[in-house]
């Protein structure tokens, strides 16, 4: 049976009517359109779904909507503001650190939760926040140093 | 940079890439259209087996059941080749189209035998648990030296023995049984490889419907999206015109998408259904209902040496391991014998290959396409050979380096090659020498070991394959270009990579040049992206049609500016004048001028233009690797790894170093941890998700350093030649002899998994 549960996705207020088993990334794609969310291993392996719930990386392949009812949610596409990319969406486009896109989101919002805690992470510390979000295509190299120069606010630098 | 170039050889950021860090680029999965049905697939559990008999009442029953299609609901529509070479493009060499859109007889563990749409996907996922099935199981093979023995189950009806491809070396030469009776060195080697599964982030998906206008409109995620037309114009007999195939953005390839993944299915219950229909692989549908790379078990080299270290004979048996359906894995063979033997002269040489129909998922094109597997074992070789006559690895390589001019691997003239450079850049960069020749404690459960290894790969596949290109360059009143073309936007950068191309010959910037793509409506015949050709071939038509179009401005200009075509020059989105340098017009104005003119000489410069490779500019690459070895729990770690790479131009440094820091996370996975585990005793694949399939993580990853030796190759556009590929193919065997110099032993088949490596190094 259905029940009505309030979440803040992106700042905005919703309503919905959530059965018992949705998962919470059925509910951001199919019902909030929210496509930025990407399924991938389907069993929290691989990091492609990750969304902030109240500022904390969760597996939304893996999360009851129910169990996130009142919080604070964040997608990507919650992260521009004001058309001005995220300082971590700019470093990762300047940066190359996009080539398929798909594990982007994920990558994205972990790497968020990790400069809320970490302003100025070590490479290490880069490196194990996206230990749970799989790419296929980097390498990771320019990942972590997409993440490096947001959290040093030097989110373009081509000449390198 | 060796020429004056403005645009190529910059740091441009990819034109789709905000879109990707958004959330807004949209996936085959996001699609969602109004009515529109979610697919399932119901697959074999058995290895081998024939569907008896068939009950869907159960499933019917089902409130949202919208339809479910069974191997006796095919109605007339062909059986096809997912690797789609059952129809001409490869000269000779055909692959009987023998799987049905699903099938009765299943030749493999997760085969499909029937399909339901239904209103949600869990409907559907019910729906299709309640089909009782009927099978009978039969005799099965999951290894290829067993599959061919008399009396092994037949698989194919065109495989005598199960023997779908007996293949030899295409460009033979000399006598190798003598050259190998009169080298005063033989090194020989048997190795064996697993499967590895693509893991492309995005599962395959596909959306399909019929529009008011009769017409089927499928988003497909294949990388030769015409092919995948005129296959689906095959299978369902519906003219070509009667198709439009759309390719949304793709979340990674790696060779996969060159086969067709879940459009058949989508594409037949959206004809049967008269709706939309969404179908969307689950990660465990992705590890045993497509392609994979194809493994062999077995890879037995033999080469011929001189004392000096001279290379005299090439000799190699291969048996392939392709699984319930030959499509592209045979081609494996060829491509691994041929191109491994890129980089070396050697005047003696042979091969053959036997690739084998077994009880086990398809197998097919995955980066470096057997060219990673044969390169594996050549370059353990070599090295063994260079420890036999007292040589360093290194000099070895160069000793036998091919030079421009001599024949390359796929028997044309080799125009460029700059090996030579990436060893001297590698040894200098890794610290060869110094590492090598630096003696290390021996104290510890912990061994330190330093190798390297080469590499030779291709551009394209022409003349292998048959191959063509094209482009349409399109001004507009404002001076900015529309770029019609249709390579795969598989994460490879290459929209960023023609835009380039199309605006250094232009004289704007990348950012004026918008891409048309992706809706075969729209695009010109384009064969599509792989075997590393998008750069060099749609970079190729590209450059040509801009290059038409741009003679058309400048006589355009000449006339306004009252001086000949031929004075003139395009940069910084102005047109000037070579000897009176005052003399310019902007590119906007001319292009304005052109479009809107009313006294009957309206114009709008365009350029249209095909590029049929007939040249394969090969890549070379040089691998370095520093490993620890655990000799307790036989754990490998690679701490650091340096690649070294010719790939002509590099039009964009930073898509080059994403290529190969790609590769190297997908070659140390091949190396050391990607063991794609098939049950023998029941055919069944054990591992089917990240938990039992291990990629690696960031935290696994070495530090890596990417050399580019940025030196242009006479026929790629702006000297460019491809390089998809070789991030890949070099990083195994690099890994392979560097454990040989931490522990002194070899192990010869792939991934080296701590069990192996322990095997080996604890004699039994």
């Amino acid at each position: 049976m259905k029940t009505i549960a309030r979440y803040v996705v992106n700042g905005e207020p919703y309503e919905l009517a959530v059965e018992p088993f949705q998962l919470l990334i059925e509910v951001l794609r199919e019902q909030l359109g929210l496509t930025g969310t990407k399924h991938s291993c389907g069993v929290g392996n691989c990091g492609a779904c990750t969304v902030l719930v109240d500022g904390k990386p969760v597996l939304s392949c893996m999360t009851l909507a129910v169990t996130a009812r009142d919080k604070q949610i964040t997608t990507i596409e919650g992260l521009a503001r004001g058309g001005e990319l995220h300082p971590l969406q700019k470093a990762f486009v300047e940066y190359g650190a996009i080539q398929c896109g798909y594990c982007t989101p994920g990558m994205i919002l972990s790497a968020e939760a990790l400069l809320e805690k970490f302003p100025d992470p070590s490479e290490e510390q880069v490196r194990e926040a996206v230990s749970g979000n799989i790419c296929r295509c980097t390498g990771y190299v320019k990942i972590v140093e997409a993440v490096l120069a947001a959290a040093r606010g030097n989110e373009r630098s081509l000449d390198r | 940079m060796s020429e004056d170039y403005h645009v190529v050889g910059t740091r441009i950021v990819q034109p789709d890439a905000a879109a990707k860090a958004t959330g807004q680029a949209r996936f085959a999965g996001d699609i969602h259209l109004p009515g529109m049905l979610t697919a399932k697939v119901l697959r074999s559990p058995y290895p081998h087996a024939e569907v008896v008999s068939m009950d869907t009442s159960r499933a019917k029953e089902i409130p949202g059941v919208a339809y479910i299609l069974t191997p006796w609901e095919l109605g007339d529509w062909n059986t096809f080749d997912r690797g789609m070479k059952d129809m001409p493009l490869v000269e000779g060499y055909r692959v009987p189209p023998e799987e049905g859109v699903v099938n009765r007889r299943a030749r493999h563990f997760g085969d499909p035998v029937a399909a339901v749409a239904a209103t949600d996907e869990r409907t559907a996922e019910e729906a299709v648990s309640l089909i009782d099935v009927d099978y009978r199981e039969l005799p099965f093979v999951t290894d290829a030296a067993e599959s061919m023995r008399a009396g092994a189950p037949g698989i194919s009806p065109h495989a005598e023995r199960n023997i779908a491809k007996h293949l030899t070396y295409p460009f033979p030469e000399g006598d190798v049984e003598k050259a190998l009776a009169e080298a005063d060195l033989v090194v020989e080697g048997s190795f064996r490889s697993g499967k590895q599964e693509h893991c492309t982030q995005e599962t395959a998906a596909c959306v399909a419907f019929v529009d008011a206008g009769g017409r089927l409109n499928v988003w497909s995620q294949c990388q030769l999206a015409h092919l995948a037309r005129r296959e689906l114009s095959h299978i369902f007999k519906i003219p070509v015109r009667k198709i439009k195939l759309m390719t949304p953005f793709v979340g990674g390839s790696f060779g996969q998408r060159g086969a067709l993944c879940a459009e058949p299915i989508a594409a037949a219950l959206a004809l049967r259904t008269k709706r939309p229909v969404k179908l969307v692989f689950s990660r465990e549908e992705n590890f045993v209902g497509l392609e994979s790379r194809t493994g062999f078990d077995d890879i037995t080299i033999s080469l011929g040496f001189k004392k000096d270290g001279t290379l005299t004979a090439f000799k190699t048996n291969m048996l392939g391991r392709l699984g319930g359906y030959m499509g592209c894995g045979p081609m494996a063979s060829v491509i691994g014998m041929t191109l491994s033997m890129g980089h070396y002269r050697c005047p003696n040489r042979a091969g053959s290959a036997d690739m084998v129909l077994t009880n086990t998922p398809p197998s097919g094109a995955m980066r470096g396409f057997g060219n990673e597997f044969m390169t594996f074992g050549m370059e353990q070789l070599m090295d063994e050979a260079a420890e036999k006559l007292g040589m360093d690895p290194v000099d070895i390589r160069l000793k036998n380096a091919k030079k421009a001019g001599d024949t390359a691997a796929l028997g044309l003239k080799l125009e460029s090659t700059y090996f030579e450079d990436c060893l001297r850049v590698g040894v200098e960069k890794f610290g060869w020498k110094e590492k090598r020749e630096t003696p290390r404690s021996e104290e510890g459960k912990i061994k330190r070991g330093y190798g390297m290894a080469t590499m030779s790969h291709c551009t394209g596949a022409a003349p292998l394959y048959l191959e063509h290109s094209n482009a349409l360059v399109k001004f507009n009143e404002d001076g900015s270009v529309d770029l019609t073309v249709h390579p795969a936007p598989v994460g490879q950068h290459i929209w960023g990579a023609l835009s380039q191309i199309c605006a250094e010959e232009l004289g704007i910037e990348a950012e004026d040049v918008h891409i048309v793509t992706g809706d075969t409506d729209v695009t010109l015949f384009e064969y599509g992206s792989d075997a590393s050709r998008s750069t060099y071939a749609v970079g190729g038509a590209t450059l040509r049609a801009a290059r038409q179009a741009k003679e058309q401005l400048l006589a355009r200009a000449a006339g306004m500016l009252g001086v000949p075509a031929g004075d003139l020059y395009l940069r910084d989105r102005t047109v000037f004048s070579r000897t009176n340098p005052d003399r310019s017009l902007s590119i906007a104005r001319v292009c304005y001028e052109a479009i809107y003119s009313f006294g009957g000489k309206a114009e709008n410069f365009s350029g249209k233009q095909s590029f049929e490779p007939v040249w394969n500019s090969p890549n070379y690459g040089a691998y370095f690797a520093e490993v620890e070895v655990n000799t307790e729990t036989g754990r490998v770690t690679v701490p650091r790894f340096v690649t070294v790479i010719d790939c002509g131009t590099a039009v964009n440094p930073m898509a080059v170093e994403g290529q190969l820091e790609g590769g190297l996370q997908q070659g140390i996975g091949l190396a050391l941890t990607e063991n794609y585990v098939i049950n023998r005793e029941t055919g069944v694949v054990e591992t089917t998700n990240y938990d039992s399939y291990k990629v690696p993580t960031a935290p696994d990853m070495p530090a890596s350093e990417v050399y580019i030796v940025n030196k242009p190759d006479p026929k790629g556009p702006f000297g460019a030649k491809g390089v998809g590929e070789p991030g890949m193919v070099g990083i195994a065997p690099a890994i392979a002899n560097a454990i040989h110099n931490a522990v002194g032993v070899r192990v010869r088949e792939l991934p080296i998994t701590p069990e192996r490596l322990l095997g080996a190094l604890i004699p039994s």
